[in-house]
């Protein structure tokens, strides 16, 4: 290694930090240092009122997992709802985006239509949904006349997550179809312009050109959308006021680790405990996900 | 070309029908918030109000003073907030994409590592954090925190590895230094992308609710999302308040987006080179 | 690049902006209320949070506090509202040593906060002027914890039974006294697609019938509904829903709550608190109705009572001029202008006496249960008990489990993560 090109290394290490620097910064001071913190309480008992104590119970809060019913249960339904939900908001931004770019008219008018949800605040969507899906709301309303059976969604265990999955699904495809619709504008006209010629028709033109040529977008839609569903929280806390019921049917992991963090006291770092129990879950996801996408060009 | 009409049609009905169900519940929203109370509670189903009225509008302004200022207080640091996550988002994408140094590659695990640590069993530490600095109800303590994401620092990265080489190449034989590169040549092009990304931060900082609702005590620093929640609170059952309020509170950001709008397709781009 | 410097300029402006805007709001703040007074010295600002409430509430609660300032011109308050998740935030602000000098706390919460240590006990400050017996006993020993007073009442509610006196009379039923009336009344008063009972399936509205037969609900800090005393005590509300079809609850109309069911006419009786009765004349006046205590099981009368205290935090700088915010505020004064409308009963019996509820013929059955409620409060662990045993009670509610069977999950559920605490 000659000494002109060290020094380009190392000038370019002093310019890559200083890059980084604000970031580093903000990472490090209020997301990576509060995670440290997090991991610290994980192997303590905790109670940080009052007078705050710190026992160190070692594997205790990761034992305590095994045999906690509730977090089975919030485990399970959390597993439900990415395995039903990515799938299903994934497929349909892709649908929506395919047909958006299908060169009809009036595309703008459907493009800003659809984006809606995106924009609209989580909270706000909650309220509307919950009022929609109301007993005698517009939802069941429409139900009825149609001539199908009737809801009581916010109040049925058997139906209530089921509530909040159509309500995600609908508020975050359009989210993704904008990154779909981005990455169609890459796919060469051409591509189908030869399809055409061989005589392809709409649908295989779909499952053979658009489809393969999204692979590397579907694998950052997928992990995007496995982290944000494995840390459902907003909705079913605000569906269920914060218990996760009706029966534990809208408990997720995150809203579990919520109430051990808030709501009873001294159980801090069971919380943080759980907390890290998803986090590994969700990478264990992500790297399930990589394995069977095969698609290394994201990273 | 019989065939082509008969696709299209199937198409135009896909595209209306999501049109349809995107739109229905927040018509509904807005025309609950022009009725009367007494016709929400009567159940009735009209998309039209029978009465119609700009009272509850009126209301929600009257009752709540403070209702300006907390409008003011959301666009300001949703604003701030949003600009400087543009920069810092950018330039740390940037370095991941372009840059060789070492500790590239862990810096950029430990960016995705964040992703998967849920927020709320971070709140605490981090509100021990911004105490220690003063910045309890304080503009500063909550834009700074958020100034940086990870999720756009990684989407950054996506679209700076696709970005043409030889445009910096020759900014840099022309005696720029990667500084100057990056904020008078990459910048400037990637303005399609910032464009996308102001959007998503602009919402997330708009929406924010944990946040604001631990660091602010004070009712002139409050941000809509908590104003709205006040709100919600003093007028339980009040169903044609809150979904003005509702409708005050998406409306800005509605704006925005209709002025970004013509950036958003071109922006996000991430698809490898081809 | 014009473009860029025309961006640093917005960043370094907007955060300039930041400063002085973020300086100006709390100027104002002082400044605006430095008005009211031309007294010199020192004003001590003494803040206080609470959850907020309707607008009515909440101008009957600014007038006590100007009152308070009018008489002690040296303090100044600051009133704090948390809109949602009003004790997680406390708990995160007192983490902190960030939280409000004087704050409300709900009774249900209070054994547990006070076991930490965070709220100031009061004894030192009491003087015989403030006059502790006054208070309503079982109200104010809520916040007794260890012989130390922890806080004083503000006001509380019992629940009565609401009902609705156009469809008794339709249906020629008389006010159910017991139980056995009541089921039967619902049984008369259902039909038209209106139900008997519009009911709550939670413990905080289920304990005072929970306990109806012997049974102890918590026992040793500990759960204990799955007692077959417990059970049996429950079983008519569950009988009520799935075999007689006369009780539902609101979210199955498509209501939030009992007021508005009652309100929206879906249901002719339900079981609600004082604050059902401003809520039914702002929104729904046109309903006539009638409340009487609740139906006594077995010859026995009971009743919940939910109270809110103020309490002090203990690390507190101002604790002079908390406390007499705090004896103000549940002095007989201030009580009485609190709870003048009605929105609130005062805790303390000669302000009660006074303002005359117990002639008031709405609130008469209210101010009655006083003296046999039991106040919503049970040690340390009635947080857990309660959240495990709304989540399963809910599920044999909806007849999808035996109730026997439920509670017993429930009340295992309760205990293991009280043992694992």
């Amino acid at each position: 290694m000659n000494k002109k090109f060290s020094r380009k290394a190392l000038r370019e290490t002093g310019q890559g930090y200083t890059f980084m620097f604000p970031a580093l910064i903000v990472l490090g001071l209020f997301i990576i240092g509060p995670i440290f913190y997090t991991i610290f309480l994980s192997f303590h008992k905790v109670q940080l009122l009052g007078n705050a104590t710190f026992d160190f119970v070692a594997f205790d809060n990761f034992k305590r997992i095994l045999e906690d019913t509730r977090a089975k249960i919030a485990l399970w339904n959390t597993f439900k709802y990415v395995v039903i939900v990515v799938p299903c908001q994934t497929f349909l931004a892709l649908i929506l985006a395919a047909t958006l770019n299908a060169g009809l008219k009036g595309q703008t008018f459907f493009r800003i239509v659809y984006f809606l949800p995106t924009l609209t605040s989580s909270a706000v969507l909650t309220l509307i949904f919950m009022w929609m899906y109301n007993k005698d709301g517009l939802i069941n309303n429409i139900l009825d006349f149609i001539g199908l059976p009737t809801y009581n969604f916010l109040g049925d265990p058997a139906i209530a997550l089921n509530a909040i999955m159509f309500m995600n699904i609908w508020s975050t495809a359009p989210f993704f179809m904008v990154i779909y619709l981005a990455a169609l504008q890459d796919i060469p006209e051409s591509l189908y312009e030869a399809a055409k010629l061989d005589g392809a028709n709409v649908l295989q033109r779909f499952w053979k050109i658009t489809v393969p040529n999204l692979r590397p977008v579907t694998s950052f839609v997928v992990i995007m959308g496995i982290i944000g569903t494995f840390q459902l929280f907003d909705q079913s806390y605000i569906f269920s006021a914060g218990s996760g019921g009706p029966d534990n049917s809208t408990l997720t992991v995150v809203l579990l680790v919520y109430q051990y963090a808030f709501k009873t006291l001294g159980t801090m770092g069971y919380a943080a405990a759980l907390a890290f129990l998803l986090a590994f879950v969700i990478l264990v996801a992500t790297l399930l996900q990589r394995k069977f996408s095969k698609e290394e060009s994201l990273y | 070309m019989e065939k082509n009409k008969v696709g299209k049609t199937i198409l135009y009905m896909i595209l209306g029908l999501y049109a349809v169900t995107t739109l229905v519940p927040f018509l509904w929203a807005l025309s609950s918030s022009f009725k009367t109370l007494q016709e929400i509670v009567s159940g009735s189903m009209s998309f039209i109000p029978k009465n119609f009225t700009l009272e509850n509008y009126k209301q929600i302004f009257i009752e709540q003073e403070h209702f300006p200022r907390w409008m003011f207080n959301s666009l300001f640091i949703a604003g701030v907030g949003t600009f400087l996550n543009l920069i810092f988002n950018s330039m740390a994408g940037y370095a991941l994409a372009r840059l060789t140094f070492p500790g590239k590659k862990a810096l950029f695990i430990i960016i995705l590592g964040v992703l998967m640590i849920p927020a709320q069993v971070t709140m605490i530490p981090n509100y021990l954090i911004l105490k220690e600095l003063g910045w309890l109800n304080s503009y500063q303590g909550m834009i700074v925190p958020g100034m940086i994401n990870a999720t756009y620092i990684f989407m950054m990265r996506q679209f700076f590895i696709n970005f043409p080489k030889e445009l910096e190449e020759a900014a840099e034989i022309d005696g720029l230094s990667k500084f100057g590169t990056f904020f008078r040549v990459v910048l400037p092009l990637a303005k399609p992308a910032l464009a996308a990304q102001s959007i998503f931060i602009f919402m997330g900082f708009w929406n924010d609710f944990m946040r604001p609702l631990i660091v602010i005590t004070d009712i002139e620093m409050f941000t809509l999302p908590l104003g709205l929640n006040t709100f919600k609170g003093q007028f339980v059952s009040y169903w044609n308040y809150i979904m003005a309020a509702s409708m005050v509170f998406t409306l800005p950001v509605l704006l925005l987006y209709a002025f970004f709008n013509r950036y958003f397709i071109k922006g996000i781009s991430f698809t490898g080179g081809k | 690049m014009k473009s860029k410097k025309w961006l640093s300029a917005l960043g370094v402006t907007s955060l300039l902006m930041a400063g002085v805007l973020s300086g100006c709001s709390s100027d104002d703040a002082s400044s605006n209320k430095g008005n009211g007074s031309t007294e010199d010295g020192e004003k001590i600002e003494v803040s206080l949070a609470g959850w907020g409430g309707n607008p009515t509430e909440e101008k009957l609660l600014k007038q006590t506090l100007d009152d308070f300032e009018k008489k002690h011109p040296d303090i100044d308050v600051k009133y704090e509202v948390i809109s949602e998740q009003y004790m997680d935030v406390m708990k995160t602000r007192l983490v902190g040593g960030e939280a409000a000098d004087v704050f409300y706390l709900d009774a249900f919460e209070a054994p547990a906060l006070i076991e930490t240590g965070v709220i100031q006990p009061l004894d030192e400050f009491i003087t015989d002027d403030f006059d502790v017996e006054d208070f309503e006993k079982p109200l104010a020993e809520a916040f007794v914890v260890d012989g130390k007073t922890y806080g004083f009442p503000k006001d509380y509610s019992t629940l009565a039974l609401f009902y609705n006196k156009k469809m008794l009379a339709e249906a020629g039923v008389e006010v159910p006294k017991t139980m056995e009336e009541f089921r039967e009344a619902a049984k008369k008063l259902t039909k038209d697609g209106v139900y008997g009972f519009g009911v709550a399936p939670e413990l905080a509205r289920m304990y005072w019938l929970a306990e109806s037969q012997g049974g102890e609900v918590v026992k040793d800090n500990k759960a204990n509904f799955a007692s077959s005393e417990v059970v049996d005590a429950l079983q008519p509300i569950i009988e009520m829903h799935n075999l007689d079809k006369t009780a539902v609850e609101p979210k199955e109309v498509g209501v939030n709550w009992g007021g508005e069911i009652f309100g929206q006419e879906k249901a002719a009786m339900v079981i609600e608190g004082n604050w059902a009765i401003p809520f039914l004349a702002d929104t729904f006046p046109d309903v006539e109705y009638g409340t009487a205590e609740l139906p006594a099981v077995d010859g026995k009368k009971s009743t919940m009572a939910y109270s809110v205290a103020y309490v002090m935090n203990a690390q507190s700088e101002k604790k002079e001029a908390a406390w007499k915010l705090i004896s103000y505020l549940t002095g007989k004064e201030g009580m009485k202008t609190w709870t003048s409308k009605g929105y609130a009963l005062p805790t303390r019996k000669s302000v009660a006496a006074e303002l005359g509820y117990d002639q008031d013929e709405l609130r008469t059955a209210l101010v009655a249960g006083a003296s046999y409620a039991t106040v919503w409060s049970k040690g340390t662990n009635l947080p857990i008990i309660m959240n495990n045993f709304n989540n399963q009670f809910l599920s044999a509610f909806l007849g999808q489990a035996d109730l026997a069977d439920a509670l017993k999950e429930a009340e295992k559920q309760a205990n293991s993560e009280i043992d694992a605490k």
